[in-house]
């Protein structure tokens, strides 16, 4: 896929996440959707539960002291749909985290993308279910 | 098809006719009359036969219009905010209310949020339950529908028997009330009281109206679009928060590809959902 193609494809995944609501259990009034953060770090811990999965990672600051970030995504379910799987990535592993920062300036995000180690690239699934066409 | 198959098949289709006409060999054995139990006749005379008590769903009422045993998804193809309540116009609001209101918009423009109690844990309710961003299913029996959302599996029963509304000294005040419906032509009417009046938001993630323990909701429950969503009209009072009737009419479509699944609000969630201890929530 040409970079552009790409990028193209980027701001319409985006745009889509932006207008559908995220399933979570709390307002998603405390994170600035406006900015984004890229976190390189550690994986720490990663809870593939409901509803929400959550990765805390471990990231130097500009200081070199390590920081846990905490990143909450949406349920599993709309993960495996997007190709997420529960050994996707474990503690120890070397990955990079997008988030949209919460307002407060503490460490904690709601999830964007993710980078593996390979690589690879994933995203959530907007929770988009149901359709007129459904019989 | 040979000439000998066909006469088979004609003289097949004769005798059929000739059983299904003759009143001492019915086509098909009738369901035998069902004899309540004395538990179940003594519940009866009690007013408390469950509605899953064998001798109630046995017994006989009209049809229903419709069936809406389904999982359900709110409709958001028109407008993403749909699952919303609080699209305007909103009702006039009680000074109590505009209080709450106007507090969570001074909040939501310093970055703030207000009063977020799903966010802690607390049940969503009723309406909210309802238009959640999680799916719904709804089974529905003769007697009852129930309802498991997939958001913190809240149940909500819709008794169909002919009860009426528990007395008002033993009610179980709840935060998706006690729901009673009546068939009425093609549509099911559903009548609502006895809801929990703290920690119940009419919404979230907006401004903050309450829902307190007098409100009442009476939902119109149809089948629209060639049966392929699930219409409801709801007709909302609460005279300690707003004036007069809101109203509010939503649609749902068909989940096929998606069950309901297992989710709590545990108590260690929100320790790892750091969002719900920032700085940014205003719990007072």
């Amino acid at each position: 896929m040409s970079s552009m193609k790409k990028a193209l494809l980027w701001s319409v995944l985006m745009a889509v996440a932006l207008v559908a609501p995220a399933l979570a259990h709390h307002s998603p009034a405390a994170f600035d959707r406006t900015k984004k953060v890229t976190l390189v770090g550690t994986v720490k811990e990663f809870r593939w539960q409901n509803p929400h999965t959550w990765i805390e990672l471990e990231v130097p600051d500009e200081k070199g002291k390590q920081v846990v970030w905490g990143v909450e995504l949406t349920s599993p379910t709309y993960l495996v749909r997007a190709g997420w799987k529960s050994n996707i990535i474990k503690p120890g592993d070397k990955v990079t985290i997008v988030v949209n920062p919460v307002r407060s300036g503490e460490p904690s995000g709601i999830f964007v993308s993710l980078t593996l180690a390979d690589g690879r690239e994933l995203l959530e699934r907007p929770a988009r279910l149901g359709t007129t066409e459904s019989k | 098809m040979t000439s000998s198959m066909t006469m088979r098949a004609a003289a097949a289709a004769a005798l059929s006719f000739v059983l299904a006409g003759c009143s001492t060999t019915p086509s098909k054995p009738a369901s035998p009359a069902y004899t309540p139990t004395q538990a179940e006749v003594e519940a009866e005379k009690a007013g408390m036969l469950s509605a899953l008590a064998p001798a109630n769903l046995a017994k006989e009422r009209p049809a229903p219009p419709f069936d809406v045993t389904s999982n359900w998804f709110i409709d958001v193809s028109q407008n993403p905010q749909a699952w919303h309540f609080y699209l305007e116009p909103y009702p006039k609001l009680t000074p109590a209310a505009q209080k709450e209101f106007d507090a969570s918009k001074k909040y939501e423009a310093e970055g703030k949020v207000y009063k977020d109690d799903i966010g802690q844990c607390w049940p969503a309710g009723l309406p909210l339950i309802m238009t959640r961003y999680w799916p719904m299913a709804m089974i529905q029996k003769p007697t009852a529908i129930y309802m498991i959302s997939g958001f913190m599996n809240s149940v909500r029963i819709i008794y169909l028997d002919g009860r009426k509304h528990s007395d008002p000294d033993v009610i179980i005040r709840t935060y998706n009330g006690e729901s009673i419906g009546e068939w009425q032509g093609n549509e099911l009417v559903v009548d609502t009281i006895g809801f929990r009046g703290d920690h119940h938001w009419m919404d979230q993630d907006g401004p903050a109206i309450p829902a307190g323990e007098k409100l009442h909701i009476v939902e119109r429950f149809r089948m629209v679009n060639d049966n392929k969503q699930l219409e409801i009209e709801f007709t909302m009072t609460d005279p300690d928060h707003w004036e007069g009737e809101w109203k509010s009419t939503k649609r749902f479509n068909r989940v096929v590809d998606a069950e309901i699944s297992e989710v709590s609000c545990l108590p260690d969630l929100n320790q790892h959902i750091k969002s719900t201890t920032s700085k940014t929530q205003v719990f007072q």
